[in-house]
Order: structure tokens, then C-alpha cells, then sequence
């Protein structure tokens, strides 16, 4: 039963969490944004942590998301929320159409691949009429009913993303257990051994891909939902793709509590250096930022979780 | 639920903080690639703070509030800027206007220059009930959204089309070619918003745009389009670009030797200081827009440009950083006559608004807010490149100069 | 074909060149340790600053800035290996990343704080302005820059396939425990690498500033473009970041001359893909 207490406590402590903070509406909004990250390094996390393809260009699908909920409200007046579920089955499509011919390719020209398929989408929707173009598209601006979800404090938001992760990592656990996750992992370790035991590599690494993007769009759709404006750059930018990869990273990936604990570490620390310092119109946020992020990388390469491993280790001796 | 909202948070904010100062969040892309207009723009809002609350000797005779110690209007208080970095991203610039409202508990925001920021930012201003002062984001929809806190100082794309339009009827009755227009556009909302207008306004005042070219922000090269230009030959060339590519325009069309008759840019990038500071003798003649007129010695601009030039320590005030202390000297003209920093009392001044033009920084007909918020005295200024500086050519009450054709270039 | 045509090819080609120029340090680390440098961007960027630097504090040209610019990049790039990529190799690939990419943004914005937010350029006369030649214009700084690029492609080649450094650092790549059992020291080696490459980067950027604007954030357009040059050209294959220079510079220039400058970019990803869906390890990389 051990095995259940730590993440019994964290949900117990995530549900309460609210509470602790309720006239601090930053925090209240910064506990929303840690779980929005996780649910989108979470989602990366399937298929660039258990499967081992570094994808770079994650942000397809989250702009998807993020375009599929804001089309539905203007060329449709349906509530953003309501573009979620079509922006992830469309998502899954798309995962395929990228992941046929890229997830052939090897370490590095996979991740190579994915950032020249993510800038090509960016730029073809700042193309896009129907999708505002570079002016992007804004949900609506006052809302209209209670599906608009327009709520002055972000604890809705907190619940409703908490819910979402809770969720996806129950999904990822379970196939962590499962069949698919012994055959990630082998896929991970060596391809080639893989395929020899008759793992189809090629259709796990699709499958993966796939549930990936459907979650990563789902990411996207609740961030318009809650921030209500995306452009090509905020949607498709590379700068999104690569914040999955680093708190993937961070926290441990191929881990299932990983990217939760990198976006504990990292969304923090980038509003809170940003409010402490980006005031002062020095470019010193990023120096801090940048620079936790090397130490933890020069001290931790494989995350802080290995952190835990390490003191496991050292007990059994 | 918004009324009761911005009822809650009326109920939380204190009138005045303890020590006598009042509190103006202010939020610029103070990072990013946008940066230099964010600092440009801090700068001189910082100027504008000074002079409420320390006082000018010679700006006091032309605006009541630059006499020193701060707001007669609100017990003298002093104005405090708060400044946060939007960091180029919708989210970063939602993210701090939240907490400038709730933690720092300001009486009004200013910002946030990218016009997608803009919007996401004055959302959160908008549930708060907390008023919302724009210096500089054009794009059309941002008065459309029926919002009740959201003051727009700046004129918007279609003012900027029809000051190009004036000015190219202008120049055709004086004799010079402008049948051939080509029009080059970056391709972020910037470019494509004013482009749009542009060509719209152009054509219902007969003008054709004959050649439109689109292209990234952060090309790498520009030699195809100059070629394609040079091929073409358009007599009027009309740019709307960021830095980085005027930059890159500017060494391209004289590698290739290649200039029109008439070339305009609209504003940004060939307005940059630094742009203007070292490639500003390489286009010579150049037809500009801007909010900022340095008009006759002696004038409000004049005062404040020589303030704010000590301070940058040789930088003019530019069209982004001009706009931008317009904004804070009409919230602060807001808040002197509110007499409080209750936010319904604020927002009511704010909407009586009424400013003459004498008391324009900017080059502005004054400041009077409609109904959805937006400015209708605002105004562009023409200017021309003479020497390494903008000169104002149009209109007739502000010219210091007239107009020299055809552009000269390097 | 009319002249206009000409001159588009031409100056893609030139532009190609530049690209192989500021790819070739990125894909001599990235072939010999398989590291991929997501900083690499902000070290040509560092490299451009040390040309202005010059330029504005002692008045000098690129014959003074170049060698600085090698120095400087060099010692960051072995400063770098040092005290950070040498450690992170232990990690999993994706420490790469995350390591790479929080050096990228932390050189980004201290070059934000020192140098501040505005563009810097150089200016034309430096190099000697512009000239004609058949007919076709050309700038002299450019022409440098593509010059300079052919050069030092050639010449990294030359050390890596005909020097004994060369052969042992290419040892090194191949398998770092078989090396060192044959006396070669593997982290001497790397170390050598990084400094190889800075230099190259340095050279690169301080070219660049000639006829480019000098920011802090230049190197990001400057990243994308050299991580899909070196795995076009195949990892490793200092030829093949020639190659796929010279390919992406005509292809860009072309595609923004006759389709327009928007799609450039959508044209050139696309070749990108196709390239690696029937060349899986790059046009010249190994299999």
C-alpha cells in the first residue's frame, strides 16, 4: 500500500490546495498554470519519455487544441470548451499524419523533423484565413453562459485541469503496466532488439504518438479556454514545444510523476522571477531562469526524480 | 457576474496606500523581440511620472499636472509605476495583469503593445472592473468587444491609411508618379492588420496597389523581394515593417542599388532609435508616420523630448514611446479629476475625458473617448527623413517643413 | 533565363554558403559526441557581439574581429564542455536538451542585460560596399562571409579526414572506451571539438555582422536554420552541411522570388521532410 500514499498525499494535498490560498488570486491562478503544464508534459511524456522519440514540435497539437476550441466559438458561436473533443479526434489524425513518415527516423532526425513539421504548421496558419491569421482569434470576450467558462478566480479552471491530469496519468499508469508500456520500454532500450522479439515497433511508437497528441490538443483547448486568445506564435511556437521537452526533462522522463514535478519546479519559478524581476526590463528573468535550468541539468542529467532512485539505492545498501 | 465582480473588487481596494502614492501597473514587452520598444516606452512613462510628481518649470506652463507634488485633484498623492514584462506572450501579459490588480492592488493598468496581449491582458481588466489604458495596439477588434474599462488612446490602422492616402493625393497633384504602388508587409498581425487597411483605403481613394508582398519578421535574407521590386519598379513603395527587417530592407536595396520614387514606412521598424541612429542616413527622403512631433521650440513634445532625451542619454521620443506617455498623462489627468482610486469614479472620469490639443505630447487633436473606448481626436502626424531625423511635413498646422521629392536614399 | 533569375540563384547560392558557414560548427559536435547544442543560435549571436564590440571599441574590421570572435567562442564553447556538456553526456539524450537549452537562454539575456535590447549593425563600408561583376551585384561582405564559408567547411573536413587530430577525435565519435583504451584521451578530444566548433561559430557570427543586425534574440532565427542544414546534410558530415546549405540558399531564394517570401520557409521544411523520408540519415550522413 505504500506505493499508493505519495500520490494519495499529493492528490489530497492538490485537492485542499485551493483552500490554502483562496484570497491570493495569483496563486490560485499559478496552481491552474503548474497543472496546465503538466497535463502538457505529461501528454509529451508517453511518447517522448516511455517511447523515447524526443518529439520537438509538440506544439502542432497543442495549437490544434488551442485553434479547435476558438474556431468553434467563431465560425460556429458554439462555447471554446466544446472544440476540445474535436480538436483531440482531429489531433489523432494529424499524430498520424505526421508520425508515419517521421517516426521511421532515428534519435536526433525525429526531433529534427518534428521542429520543421511544427514551424511549417505555424506558418501555414499564419496564412490561414479561417484561422484569424497572424492576428490570431480571441474566444469570447464576455461571457455568455456558464460553458464559456469565464470566472474571475482560476479555481474552476484549477479543478477542471486537475481533473484532466489526474486522468491522463491514471491512463498513462495503466499502460505503463500493461502490455504497451513493457513494449515502450523495449522500443526505448533498443529498437532493433525490439523488433526482433516481434515487437511491431512501428505501430506502438504510432499509438503512443497518437494518445499524445490527443492529450496535447486537449492542453491546448483548456489553455484558450482559460487565457481566451491564440495566434500562430502562442499556439504553433517552438518556444511551447520546447517547454514540454525541458520540464519533461526536468522532472524525469519516462516517469509517470515527472513532468508533474518538473511543472511544480519550472511554472513557479518562471511567474515567480518574472514578477520578482521582469519589472526591471533587464532580461533578468531569463538569466535566473536559464541558469537553474543548467545547474539542474549539470547535477541531475536525468531529472529530479532520480534524485528519489538515488536515495533508494543507497538504503539498500 | 462582471458587475458583481468589479463590485467585489471595488470593495478590496484601498483609496489611497498609506504613504500618499498611488499605484499604475504597467505592462511592456520588456523581453523578447520586442523589447526595445518596451524599454523605449518605460522610459518615458517614467519621464511622465517625474514630471507629475517632481515637477517642471517650463512644462507648468503649458499642463496643469506638471507643476510637482504629484495629484492636486487626490489629497497631492504621487504616482508609483509598477512595471511588468509581458515576455511577448498573451499568457505572461494575463498572467501579470492579474497580479498587478490583486497583489499590488493598482488603480489602473497601462499596455501592453502587442495588440494579442493587449487583449488578453484588459480581459482580466475587465472581470476586475479595473480601468484599462492602451498607448498602442491598433488592431480594429480590441474597442468591438463591448468592454466598459478599456480606454484606447492611439489611432488605429484606418487613421494611419488615410494619412498615406492625403498625403499620396498631395504629391499626384503636384506632379510625381504614383499610378504603380507596391506595398511590403511583414507577416505577424502588425503587418497584416495596417497592410489590410491599407490597400482597402487606397483603392476606395483610387490608389492601386499593384504588388503586395508578404514575408516573415525574421527572415534571414531579403535580396528575392528587393529583386522582385527592382524588376517591378513601382513608383511608390510603401513598407510596414518590424526592425530586424527594415534593417535588412534598408542594406539590401543599396547593395542592389535599387530606391523608388516615393518610399513610406509605416512607423515600427524604420521609427526604432536605433535604427534611425545608424541607418537613418541611408534613407534620406524617407516618408514615415508617427504619433511623435517634436513641433516648435517651446512646445509640450518639445519640453518632454528634451526630459526624455537626458534620460535615454541621446535618444529622441519616437511614435511607440511618445504614444505610450500620452497614455499615462491622460490616466493620470483621470485620476487627478476622479479625486479617488475608486475604480467606478476612475472609469467615469476617464470617460469625461476631454484634453486639448496644446496639452498633447502626441500628435494628437486631443483626447475624448467614445463610447467603445477609443480616442476620436486621435491623429498621425507625416514626417520625412532629413539628415538622420524625422522632420514633420503634414499637416499644415504641425509642419515644420516641407516635403522634398523624389527619395534620395544613401 | 533573365538576369534578374541569375542573380536570385547566385545570391542563394552566396547565402547557402553563409548558412554551411554558422551550421559547421553545430555539426561538428553533433557528429563527433552526437550532442545536439540548442544554444548553438546564441553562440553565433555571442560571435556577431564580439564583431560590434570590436568594431565600436577599437574601430576595427573583420580582419580584427574574426580572430577575436574564434577566440572568444572557443573558450565558451570549452568552457562550456567543461562545466556542463561533459556531464550532462552521462545523462539521457534529453538532458542535452535541457541543459543546451537553459545555456541557450541564459547567454540569450546576458547578452540582454549587457549589451540592452537594441539592434545593432555594422557598418557597409567595412568590407568594401557593394560591386558588379557580369552584370550580377555583389556584397563584398557577403561575398567574404560565403568565401569564408566554402573555406572553412573545407578545412574542417581536411582535419577531420586527413590529420592524425582528426582520426583520433574521430576514434573518440566512433567508440570513447575503444579510444581510450588505445591511449587517446576521449575528453580531450571533446574538449577539442567544442573549441573547434566555438571558433567556427565564433567566425561565423563576426562575418555575419557585416551584413546582418546584431540582437539578442538573432540567434533563434539563426538555430532553426542551422539544426535543419546539419540534419539535412546528415549528422556528422561536414560536407553535407555544405551541401544542404548550398541546396536550402538557391530553394529559399527561388521560392521567395517566384512564390513568395511567406512560403520560403513552408517550402524549404517540406523538402526537409521528404529528404529524410527517403534519406532516413540525411543527404551525405552515415547509415
Amino acid at each position: 500500500m505504500n506505493r499508493f500514499l505519495i500520490p494519495g498525499a499529493m492528490l489530497v494535498l492538490a485537492l485542499v490546495y485551493p483552500l490554502l490560498v483562496q484570497s491570493l488570486p495569483v496563486y490560485e491562478r499559478l496552481g491552474a498554470l503548474v497543472l496546465l503544464g503538466a497535463i502538457g508534459a505529461s501528454a509529451w511524456n508517453i511518447v517522448g519519455g516511455y517511447a523515447g522519440q524526443v518529439s520537438v514540435g509538440h506544439a502542432v497539437f497543442f495549437g490544434f487544441g488551442a485553434y479547435s476550441a476558438v474556431v468553434v466559438y467563431t465560425h460556429l458561436g458554439w462555447p471554446p470548451i466544446a472544440g476540445a473533443p474535436i480538436g483531440m479526434a482531429l489531433s489523432v489524425l494529424l499524430a498520424a499524419a505526421i508520425g508515419v513518415p517521421t517516426l521511421r527516423l532515428s534519435g536526433h532526425y525525429f526531433s529534427m523533423a518534428t521542429i520543421a513539421v511544427g514551424e511549417l504548421v505555424r506558418v501555414l496558419s499564419s496564412t490561414s484565413e479561417f484561422l484569424g491569421g497572424a492576428q490570431g482569434l480571441g474566444g469570447p470576450a464576455i461571457p455568455r453562459t456558464v460553458f464559456d467558462l469565464s470566472f474571475l478566480s482560476a479555481t474552476p479552471f484549477y479543478y477542471i485541469f486537475l481533473a484532466v491530469l489526474v486522468l491522463l496519468l491514471w491512463l498513462t499508469w495503466a499502460i505503463e503496466r500493461g502490455r504497451m508500456g513493457y513494449y515502450l520500454r523495449a522500443i526505448k532500450d533498443s529498437e532493433r532488439a525490439a523488433r526482433s522479439l516481434g515487437v511491431s515497433a512501428g505501430k506502438y511508437k504510432l499509438y503512443a504518438y497518437m494518445l499524445s497528441g490527443a492529450f496535447t490538443s486537449l492542453a491546448g483547448s483548456l489553455y484558450l479556454c482559460m487565457f481566451g486568445f491564440v495566434d500562430p506564435e502562442s499556439g504553433f511556437g517552438i518556444l511551447i514545444s520546447v517547454k514540454m521537452v525541458v520540464m519533461a526533462a526536468l522532472g524525469g522522463a519516462g516517469q509517470l510523476f515527472g513532468p508533474l514535478v518538473g511543472a511544480l519546479i519550472l511554472v513557479p519559478l518562471e511567474e515567480l522571477s518574472n514578477s520578482l524581476l521582469g519589472g526591471k526590463g533587464a532580461g533578468l528573468t531569463f538569466v535566473v531562469y536559464g541558469a537553474i535550468i543548467v545547474i539542474i541539468a549539470r547535477f541531475l542529467p536525468s531529472g529530479l526524480l532520480s534524485l528519489l532512485g538515488r536515495r533508494k539505492v543507497t538504503r539498500a545498501d | 457576474m462582471v458587475g458583481a465582480a468589479a463590485l467585489a473588487a471595488g470593495l478590496v481596494r484601498p483609496a489611497l496606500a498609506q504613504d500618499g502614492t498611488v499605484k499604475i501597473g504597467v505592462i511592456y514587452p520588456l523581453s523578447g523581440n520586442s523589447a526595445t520598444a518596451g524599454n523605449y516606452s518605460k522610459m518615458a512613462l517614467e519621464v511622465g511620472a517625474d514630471v507629475v510628481n517632481n515637477g517642471d518649470a517650463e512644462l507648468a506652463k503649458l499642463i496643469p499636472l506638471a507643476k510637482g507634488g504629484g495629484l492636486p485633484g487626490l489629497k497631492n498623492a504621487k504616482i508609483q509605476l509598477i512595471f511588468a514584462d509581458n515576455q511577448g506572450t498573451p499568457a505572461a501579459g494575463q498572467n501579470q495583469a492579474l497580479r498587478l490588480i490583486t497583489e499590488e492592488k493598482v488603480a489602473a493598468l497601462i499596455g501592453a503593445y502587442q495588440s494579442g496581449i493587449t487583449l488578453t491582458a484588459s480581459a482580466i481588466a475587465e472581470r476586475h472592473g479595473i480601468p484599462f489604458v492602451n498607448g498602442e495596439s491598433v488592431a480594429a477588434n480590441l474597442t468591438e468587444r463591448g468592454f466598459k474599462w478599456f480606454f484606447r488612446v492611439t489611432p488605429v490602422a484606418l487613421d494611419f491609411a488615410r494619412a498615406y492616402s492625403e498625403f499620396l493625393k498631395a504629391q499626384k497633384a503636384a506632379g510625381h508618379k504614383t499610378d504603380n504602388i507596391a506595398l511590403v508587409h511583414e507577416n505577424t498581425e502588425y503587418g497584416n492588420s495596417v497592410g489590410s487597411v491599407i490597400i482597402d483605403q487606397f483603392k476606395k481613394d483610387g490608389f492601386t496597389v499593384g504588388t503586395k508582398i508578404a514575408y516573415s519578421a525574421n527572415s534571414s535574407d531579403v535580396q528575392p523581394q528587393v529583386l522582385q521590386l527592382k524588376e517591378k519598379n513601382p513608383d511608390v513603395l510603401i513598407f510596414i515593417s518590424y526592425t530586424s527587417d527594415a534593417i535588412l530592407y534598408t542594406k539590401t536595396m543599396k547593395e542592389l542599388n535599387w530606391k523608388p520614387g516615393i518610399m513610406i514606412a509605416d512607423n515600427a521598424g524604420f521609427n526604432d532609435p536605433a535604427f534611425v541612429k545608424s541607418l537613418g542616413s541611408q534613407v534620406e527622403g524617407l516618408i514615415n508616420r508617427s504619433a511623435f512631433s517634436a513641433g516648435k521650440p517651446g512646445s509640450v513634445p518639445d519640453l518632454f523630448n528634451k526630459i526624455y532625451t537626458k534620460k535615454t542619454g541621446g535618444d529622441e521620443l519616437d511614435d511607440v514611446s511618445v504614444r505610450g506617455l500620452q497614455a499615462f498623462m491622460v490616466l493620470a489627468d483621470a485620476l487627478n479629476r476622479a479625486g479617488s482610486t475608486e475604480p467606478a469614479k476612475l472609469q467615469a472620469a476617464l470617460k469625461a475625458t476631454d484634453l486639448p490639443a496644446e496639452q498633447m505630447v502626441a500628435g494628437y487633436d486631443g483626447v475624448k473617448f467614445d463610447d467603445k473606448g477609443q480616442n476620436v481626436k486621435a491623429a498621425s502626424v507625416v514626417t520625412q527623413m532629413r539628415g538622420g531625423r524625422y522632420v514633420t511635413i503634414a499637416p499644415k498646422a504641425r509642419a515644420t517643413a516641407e516635403v522634398i521629392l523624389p527619395y534620395k536614399g544613401w | 533565363m533573365s538576369l534578374t533569375l541569375v542573380q536570385v540563384i547566385v545570391s542563394g547560392l552566396l547565402l547557402g554558403a553563409v548558412y554551411a558557414l554558422f551550421s559547421s560548427g553545430l555539426t561538428l559536435i553533433w557528429g563527433m559526441m552526437n550532442v545536439v547544442n540548442f544554444a548553438h543560435g546564441d553562440f553565433v549571436m555571442l560571435g556577431m557581439y564580439s564583431a560590434v564590440m570590436v568594431w565600436t571599441a577599437l574601430g576595427g574590421g573583420p580582419f580584427a574581429a574574426v580572430p577575436v570572435a574564434a577566440m572568444l567562442i572557443a573558450t565558451l564553447g570549452i568552457a562550456s564542455y567543461f562545466l556542463l556538456v561533459r556531464h550532462i553526456m552521462k545523462g539521457p539524450m534529453l538532458a542535452q536538451i535541457l541543459g543546451t537549452f537553459g545555456l541557450a537562454l541564459f547567454l540569450r539575456y546576458a547578452a540582454f542585460w549587457y549589451f540592452g535590447a537594441n539592434f545593432k549593425t555594422l557598418p557597409d563600408t567595412l568590407v568594401g560596399g557593394s560591386f558588379v561583376f557580369m552584370g550580377l551585384r555583389f556584397e563584398g561582405s557577403r561575398v567574404l562571409a560565403g568565401a569564408m564559408g566554402l573555406a572553412i567547411t573545407l578545412l574542417l573536413h581536411f582535419i577531420l579526414t586527413r590529420t592524425a587530430v582528426g582520426s583520433r577525435m574521430l576514434a573518440v565519435s566512433e567508440d570513447a572506451t575503444a579510444a581510450q583504451l588505445m591511449g587517446i584521451r576521449p575528453q580531450r578530444m571533446q574538449a577539442l571539438a567544442w573549441g573547434m566548433a566555438g571558433a567556427a561559430t565564433g567566425i561565423a557570427g563576426a562575418l555575419i555582422a557585416n551584413f546582418f543586425y546584431t540582437s539578442p534574440t538573432v540567434g533563434e532565427t539563426l538555430a532553426i536554420l542551422a539544426f535543419v542544414t546539419v540534419s539535412f546534410g546528415g549528422f556528422g558530415s561536414v560536407l553535407g552541411a555544405l551541401v544542404a546549405g548550398l541546396i536550402i540558399g538557391v530553394v529559399e531564394s527561388l521560392s521567395a522570388y517566384l512564390v513568395g517570401p511567406v512560403y520560403k520557409d513552408v517550402i524549404v521544411y517540406v523538402l526537409f521532410v521528404l529528404v529524410l523520408w527517403f534519406r532516413p540519415q540525411g543527404l551525405m550522413g552515415k547509415a
